[in-house]
């Protein structure tokens, strides 16, 4: 079943959470709402739950209206990051409420509960309380929960966050093998890019309220929409840096740090501003030999080693530095001169006045 | 266990043992200068252990008026104040369970209103609470009085009832305050996602997992009621209607004190308490942490 959102809008006294939101979560697809804290996609989220009026607009699962609806009529399930699980009850009744709730006898229950528990390999924890279970084991039985009663659409509200680092690794894969099976339309909120490009068909990434672009992982990362996106997706962040158009017999070039780059073919200028935003990624970034044409020369500022790559950061202008992610095995000396280069292929333009990017050749 | 460890433990256990002795030995004294006859109770030397066990002290505390009036008691002479026992008992009771029900029932909605819905005054509330606990109850009890005069309730258990309310729900309130902050709402949200309506959320996630607090609320409650003087003294005249810490000292009639029926009453008194102590002791404890910690 799909989602449609429509002008959808949320404010909290005066402070307007949600501006006027139209977006359609496609059927069976997985959909992460991604953004900074405070970006509005928790609330988005507890919208479309029920667990939050709208205070204007419309949403629909399918044809049907919910928006009026309480959480309990529109079927859904929900993952908080809490887990919060009943502390009260233990691992069965737990995974059984939602059915008890809607009158389903006890023998029917506790069939379907042994299938779940089964299926996410608690079977032998379902007489313990919560108390008693270790973090990994507390999310099965919140996803226990969600599975028991076959929901339309299936909400998380970022339930890694709370589990260590190797943990999380493990249950991003079997939250997507979790959604396979469940052939629902999932949504799942979380300010962690990492999980939003592994595991998710659509990336939507918000800021103040508004969805900044919607899109599949790679055309986030590979075509962000405007400087937010660009700047928030991608680890270490993106090179950012003023440079001017010019034209150089005919063909328009880029000077950024008084040196002349040739402008990426991708772009058309002809109708740019004089003044733009260069960014390209640490990842698109190389070390170049001192005197190589088209390098652009400097003196290494920092470097950093992060396992098997190292981040070294050149400055080619006072206060303008440039990372360059490179192997581990390449090594530059503090204070050294060194020199970058970037693939002009992997270069992204943004009007300065607008905050978006340039448009791309078809 | 290294020698160090067992002498630490003997020397816990001989403390313990001596606390627990100086406690109860008044309650010991208590307990068998009950069983004893008069003549035996100002015997010299005194004596722990009854030569003569007799049950009399208990047989005139509870055959109640009744039986009294029917021995042919009719002729005149004074019913004696150990006739009133049995009445006494149960006017304590009546208004021990009708203040807890009250004081319960009424701080454990008013907490959680006060952690789950917004309006003015939510933050300040428990907190006025708090304060109005901290003012010695003699200071309300003549204001009180006048308005049960006011309201034609004195000498009638209901103004006791709303007196031990008054000064038990505040503190009653805050304690389930301070229970209810620690419970996470996402439980609720989750309980409605799961389709439960409101009340059930009310019933089957959030009283559940208040209980050991609602258990803490409930002794407070039952201590304070079971146990006040100044309210009986002050709101009741009538023999019959007196709640017992007030009716026992009729025991005293100013020439002498029948010690074999004070120390019966005391007996019959801090039975029921303490047996439901030893029940919920687990439950307060836990209760009352919870309050301490979070609160």
């Amino acid at each position: 079943m799909d989602v449609r959102l429509e002008r959808l809008s949320k404010s909290f006294g005066t402070n307007l959470v949600l501006k006027s939101l139209d977006l359609t979560f496609p059927e069976r697809k997985f959909v992460t709402l991604l953004g900074p804290s405070g970006c509005g996609k928790t609330t988005l989220l507890r919208l479309i739950a029920g667990l939050e009026r709208a205070s204007d607009g419309q949403i629909f699962f399918g044809e049907r209206r919910v928006d009026h609806l309480t959480p309990g009529e529109r079927n859904i399930a929900m993952v908080f990051q809490s887990y919060a699980l009943y502390p009260t009850m233990d691992v069965a009744a737990n995974i059984g409420y939602g059915l008890k709730v809607r009158g389903i006898p006890r023998p029917e229950r506790t069939e379907k509960v042994g299938v779940v528990a089964r299926v996410l390999e608690i079977a032998h924890l379902l007489a313990r309380k919560p108390r008693a279970l270790s973090g990994g084991q507390r999310q099965r039985v919140a996803l226990g929960r969600a599975m028991a009663r076959k929901p339309d659409i299936f909400l998380m509200d970022e339930p890694l966050s709370n589990l260590d680092a190797k943990l999380r690794a493990t249950m991003r894969g079997e939250l997507k093998r979790f959604h396979l099976d469940l052939e629902t339309t999932s949504i799942y909120v979380t300010h962690d890019q990492l999980e939003a490009m592994t595991m998710s068909d659509l990336v939507a990434v918000m800021d103040q309220g508004i969805v900044q672009q919607y899109a599949t992982p790679e055309e986030v990362y590979d075509r962000p929409a405007n400087l937010f996106v660009a700047g928030f997706i991608g680890s270490p962040p993106m090179n950012f840096a003023e440079v001017e158009v010019e034209r150089a017999d005919g063909a328009p070039v880029l000077r950024l740090a008084g040196r002349t780059i040739p402008a990426p073919a991708q772009f058309d200028l002809a109708a740019a501003p004089r003044r733009l935003v260069l960014g390209i990624r640490p990842q698109d970034v190389r070390m170049a030999a001192i005197g190589e044409p088209r390098a652009i020369p400097g003196t290494v500022w920092m470097t950093e080693l992060i396992g098997s790559e190292r981040l070294i950061e050149v400055e080619i202008a006072p206060k303008l530095r440039i990372t360059a992610e490179v192997k581990s095995e390449i090594r530059a000396e503090l204070n050294a001169p060194a020199a970058v280069a970037f693939d002009a292929a992997k270069l992204h333009l943004f009007d300065p006045g607008t905050g978006r990017a340039l448009p791309r050749r078809a | 266990m290294t020698a160090r460890e067992v002498a630490g433990r003997v020397a816990l256990y001989a403390l313990l043992a001596a606390v627990t002795f100086l406690v109860c030995f008044p309650l010991l004294w208590a307990f068998f200068t009950s069983m004893k006859p008069k003549e035996e109770i100002f015997h010299w030397p005194p004596t722990l252990w009854p030569q003569t066990w007799t049950l009399e002290n208990y047989r005139s505390l509870l055959e109640g008026k009744d039986a009294y009036f029917q021995a042919g008691a009719a002729s005149g002479t004074a019913v004696p104040p150990s006739a009133f026992f049995l009445d006494w008992f149960i006017n304590s009771v009546i208004v021990t369970i009708g203040t807890t029900i009250i004081s319960t029932v009424v701080s454990t909605l008013a907490a959680y209103s006060l952690t789950r819905f917004r309006f003015p005054g939510q933050r300040s509330v428990p907190y006025l609470a708090l304060i109005g606990y901290m003012v010695p109850s003699i200071i309300f009890v003549f204001p009180m009085f006048l308005v049960m005069v006011e309201l034609r309730l004195t000498d009638t258990l209901l103004s006791l009832i709303l007196g031990y309310v008054c000064i038990t729900l505040p503190f009653c309130m805050w304690l389930m305050w301070a229970f209810f902050r620690g419970v996470p709402i996402e439980i609720e949200e989750a309980a409605l996602v799961d389709g439960a309506s409101r009340l059930r959320v009310f019933w089957e996630i959030v009283l559940p997992t208040a209980w050991p607090g609602i258990v803490a609320a409930a002794i407070f409650t039952l201590i304070v009621s079971w146990n006040d003087y100044l309210f009986g003294r002050v709101f009741m005249n009538s023999m019959e209607n007196l709640p017992l810490t007030v009716g026992v000292m009729h025991f005293f009639d100013g020439t002498h004190v029948d010690w074999g029926l004070m120390m019966a009453s005391s007996v019959l008194m801090t039975v029921p308490m303490a047996l439901l102590f030893m029940a919920l002791q687990r439950h307060l404890v836990a209760g009352f942490g919870a309050g301490a910690v979070k609160g």
